[in-house]
């Protein structure tokens, strides 16, 4: 973009996509994950899973949003206004989920069945599907750029968070750990589907939101985000995946190289689908525009 | 209470970028940052063509986006309607830019860099970086003079009519485009050029409801 055309033509936000503003993208595609990862270690009732996501959470989670941030010292004063910010309310879900879930851990492992048990469970479960959520929230908070301001956001980023928590589950699975491999690999032809079907659905909620929104799509589509888009999405991130799992679903003798990269491919979805989102959000021009440069 | 505003004559305005270099030396500001620009483009196509020259700048709007959107109360909106930011709370998050409808914010990084590369600061820039100590890693943006607006209103001053009391990029202007003034006033120039010469916002459908007007007669 030259000087001139910016805030004359449609002007793609640059703060959390270029230099250190990559992080973001990363750390709400982390939380994401690691609060699906806990949803579905939840249901797999797999501690290991769990701890992972607590991980994922506070360790690439919390160390992408600390670099990203221009005074990470300060990071303290994000709790303090909830009642406007998804930032903030994002920030006390995290909090929560990092407190709850070794507090949960530790009845599983020694007071397994007991209430308190269930109660942390409960809890830890509301603060991950939260964790999951918020980075939705966020953007669809910002109405000045139509691809975020979209309600479709929110449940595509938890779709996404389900869906790369359930391949590492597939990808511990794989290696031997103790889990139901034969439902983990339909839980995830599952949430392919769901998550194809919301990204459609998602698409076509932007293409129906003004011009700026249709750029953006084209952007995604067509423009400097395609490539991540066609290859991170839906090849690597849908395609394969969706072939060699239901391959190895359906009985067939599938390698154990071909599920881990379809594990893989399936955290390269939501990663790339996230990137694109953020790289592709574009502001409407301030000044009328001429028609050449829709 | 007053809430201060602005008018933006766009056929008077000429766009000579006084406004954006008379702000610039205000308030010292780095280079790259710019808290008011100038805005240059076209509409219709040949023969029909007519250029558009938009000053913009933060619109201090009354349902500021920025204002909710800050996780730590940095960016906060004063009783007489200018937002501001308290630069010592600021955690560079940059959401509030993301929530600019605007995009009048600017996140201030590299706080070496210097106008006159390898030769030092000059004496202006030492002055500026005491008066106005801005800090790296946090979001900076217009504030409506605000320093001058507080200091001259203590001396019974008034923002839009005394020199003293008005922004520097509505006395920088040549042309008169800018017009600065109490809102809430109906009396004051700012609200009967609103009412006479039907201005209008800057994208009024995000609801913002700005404090910068433009009329085109």
């Amino acid at each position: 973009m030259k000087p001139y055309e910016w805030m004359t033509t449609y002007t793609p936000q640059q703060e959390w996509i270029e230099k250190r503003g990559i992080f973001m993208p990363l750390a709400f595609y982390f939380g994401s994950l690691g609060g699906g990862l806990y949803l579905v270690s939840l249901y797999f009732d797999s501690l290991l899973g769990m701890f992972i996501a607590w991980l994922i959470v506070g360790g690439l989670k919390g160390g992408s949003h600390l670099i990203d941030l221009g005074r990470p010292f300060r990071s303290w004063r994000m709790v303090f206004r909830p009642q406007s910010s998804w930032i903030s309310r994002g920030l006390i879900l995290v909090i929560l989920f990092l407190g709850l879930v070794p507090v949960q851990l530790f009845f599983s492992y020694f007071f397994p069945g007991t209430i308190w048990e269930s109660i942390f469970k409960v809890l830890a479960g509301l603060a991950a599907l939260g964790t999951c959520a918020y980075p939705g929230f966020t953007l669809n908070y910002v109405n000045a750029i139509p691809l975020w301001n979209s309600a479709v956001l929110p449940i595509l980023f938890i779709a996404c968070g389900f869906l790369g928590g359930i391949a590492l589950l597939l990808v511990a699975g794989v290696l031997g750990g103790n889990v139901d491999l034969t439902m983990i690999e339909f839980g995830s032809l599952v949430l392919l589907i769901i998550t194809v079907m919301l990204i459609i659905v998602y698409t076509w909620c932007a293409s129906h939101a003004g011009p700026s929104g249709g750029k953006a799509l084209k952007e995604i589509l067509k423009g400097r985000s395609s490539p991540i888009f066609w290859l991170g999405v839906v090849l690597v991130g849908i395609i394969m995946p969706f072939t060699f799992i239901a391959l190895g679903y359906n009985g067939m003798h599938v390698s154990k190289l071909l599920l881990l990269s379809g594990a893989l491919g399936e955290i390269i979805c939501g990663l790339s689908l996230t990137y694109a989102i953020l790289r592709s959000g574009a502001y409407s021009p301030l000044i009328p525009l001429s028609p050449d440069k829709l | 209470m007053a809430r201060w505003g602005m008018v933006i004559n766009l056929n008077r305005c000429i766009g000579c970028y006084a406004c954006m270099l008379a702000c610039k030396q205000e308030h010292f500001l780095p280079p790259d940052i710019f808290w008011g620009r100038v805005l240059i483009g076209e509409s219709g196509k040949y023969p029909a063509v007519t250029k558009q020259i938009y000053p913009v700048l933060c619109n201090h709007c009354a349902e500021a986006a920025c204002v909710d959107a800050c996780p730590t109360g940095a960016t906060s909106k004063r009783e007489d309607g200018i937002v501001i930011i308290d630069y010592d709370k600021c955690v560079g998050c940059r959401y509030c830019m993301m929530a600019c409808p605007y995009q009048q914010r600017s996140f201030y990084t590299n706080g070496k860099k210097e106008y006159f590369p390898k030769q030092g600061l000059t004496e202006l820039e030492v002055i500026g970086k005491q008066l106005y100590p801005f800090q790296e890693g946090t979001v900076v943006k217009c504030n409506f003079c605000v320093e001058r607006i507080d200091a001259s209103l203590k001396r019974g001053l008034k923002p839009g009519i005394d020199r003293e009391a008005t922004p520097a990029c509505v006395i920088a202007c040549p042309s008169k485009a800018r017009y600065f003034g109490d809102l809430e006033d109906p009396t004051s120039e700012v609200s009967r050029l609103i009412s006479e010469k039907k201005a209008f916002q800057l994208h009024p459908e995000f609801g913002t409801n700005p404090s910068v007007y433009y009329i085109t007669r």
